[in-house]
């Protein structure tokens, strides 16, 4: 193998590294990226996901396919999972934490639902007023993206880990740690193959803010799944408990195991098809 | 939800973590030279790393609504044949469990063109807010204690925040607009 490069750039307001043979593998990897992060934060103003958190509830908003993709798969998880995974509630209680700015002529969320959203082709409406928040899948689908942007370039393999959302390819298992979020000690070895893997907790540095409906006595849940996007969403979904995780997934394939209060680490089954 | 077991992942025996010290991630990603050539392809660099005095510190800490502002700042005019590239500044931010170095790349009219990191050091043993520990760095030819192309770790749990980076680079905006902007 020739000589593997890591480089790393603060996006999706983490740290996202990427691993790959030449340098403009790497370049088209974090332009995937930063595209994703320039759609779908929604701390600039005048991203796809602040405009529709600004006027979406007053007109129709025209949205990037990107954007539309991300969102119309959210809310495929929020019906799934009953709502343990929903992007607008995760928006307002990122509101009332403070960890989402309201822009200028954005109203702040009341009680708030999934269910407020339209997606049509590429336009996005709020029947109420409503603030959505992508962080707990955009970085899923930025890893897919980036990956997608080194294969298109020929790349033979190659590492995206997005905080801790990565997906990797190559002829070879990308080995990866998982590890407790407080003390940072390592827990369980897993390799990336061909597929992604992501880890949600209820510790430290704000995550747990995007998180509604958390189950008590879980502390992470990591799924292993075909896509990146899928993983990050299963993760909430895994995390809250839901009865509905196993039938979740099961549809993405994927795999899942949960890190507990008590420290033991319990593998989540796919539910079987119903007997 | 069921229960089973699973082989797609390995538990580490409580014996290997009973032993292990507490979690350090360190990665070297870049040498500040491989960050010029990458930010700058073909410039030439002139060295115009700067002290800063205590009343300009005072200014962009207000400014920029950022604490610890540096005595000194390292940078670097990149040239090429038309004249000014740009500039490039060297700056480190120190969060609760992390210690980070990394590169800005500015534009001639001051606007940022990239953010590399150079340098990552995570650790959960409280080092990072030991003044000591922070003073071993300073000085130290960077990079000189981490092999490039070691093994990457790769690293999946909670999601580390990057919010020290964006004062940091609001701060390092700061001390352009009072330093640079009309050198």
């Amino acid at each position: 193998m020739s000589d593997r490069i890591t480089r790393c750039r603060p996006l999706l307001g983490t740290f996202v590294e990427v691993t790959a043979d030449s340098d403009p593998a790497i370049e088209a990897a974090f332009q995937a990226i930063a595209r994703v992060h320039d759609l779908m934060s929604a701390h600039a103003p005048d991203s796809d996901v602040s405009r529709i958190n600004r006027f979406a509830h007053e007109h129709p908003i025209e949205v990037d396919p990107q954007t539309a993709t991300v969102l119309e798969r959210a809310l495929h998880w929020s019906k799934q999972s009953a709502g343990a995974f929903d992007v607008v509630a995760a928006g307002a209680a990122a509101i009332r934490s403070g960890q989402l700015p309201l822009h200028p002529g954005q109203p702040k969320p009341r009680a708030a639902h999934w269910s407020w959203v339209e997606v049509c082709d590429l336009t996005v409406g709020f029947l109420r007023p409503g603030c959505m928040d992508l962080g707990g899948i955009a970085k899923g689908y930025a890893v897919d993206r980036a990956v997608a942007a080194m294969k298109a370039l020929g790349a033979l393999s190659g590492l995206v880990n997005a905080g801790g959302d990565m997906a990797g390819f190559g002829p070879r298992s990308w080995p990866a740690q998982v590890v407790q979020p407080e003390s940072r000690r390592a827990i369980a070895n897993v390799g990336v193959s061909n597929g992604a893997i992501a880890t949600s907790s209820l510790q430290p540095d704000g995550s747990a803010g995007h998180l509604v409906g958390r189950a008590a006595g879980l502390v992470s849940a990591t799924v292993c799944a075909p896509s990146a996007m899928d993983a990050d969403a299963l993760t909430k979904i895994v995390l809250s408990g839901s009865p509905a995780a196993g039938t979740c997934l099961k549809q993405a394939g994927a795999q899942a195991f949960v890190l507990t209060a008590e420290g033991a680490i319990r593998a989540i089954e796919p539910e079987l098809e119903a007997a | 939800m069921r229960s089973t077991g699973a082989n797609w992942f390995t538990i580490l025996p409580a014996a290997v973590v009973a032993v292990a010290p507490s979690a350090a991630h360190a990665t070297v990603y870049m040498s500040v030279e491989q960050a010029q050539q990458a930010m700058f392809p073909g410039a030439k660099f002139i060295d115009r790393s700067t002290a800063i005095t205590d009343p300009q510190r005072k200014i962009i800490a207000r400014a920029s609504a950022t604490g610890d502002v540096p005595r000194t700042q390292r940078l670097w005019e990149a040239r090429n044949g038309s004249g000014r590239a740009g500039w490039l500044i060297l700056d480190r931010v120190i969060g609760k469990h992390e210690f980070i170095t990394y590169a800005i790349a500015l534009t001639p009219d001051g606007t940022v063109k990239r953010v590399e990191i150079l340098e990552y050091r995570e650790t959960y043993g409280g080092e990072v807010r030991n003044a000591r520990w922070r003073q071993q760095f300073v000085g130290k030819h960077f990079g000189s204690q981490l092999k490039l192309g070691g093994d990457i770790q790769n690293i999946s749990g909670a999601t580390l925040s990057s919010r020290h980076i964006t004062d940091g680079v609001r701060r390092v905006l700061a001390t352009y607009q009072l330093l640079l902007r009309n050198e």
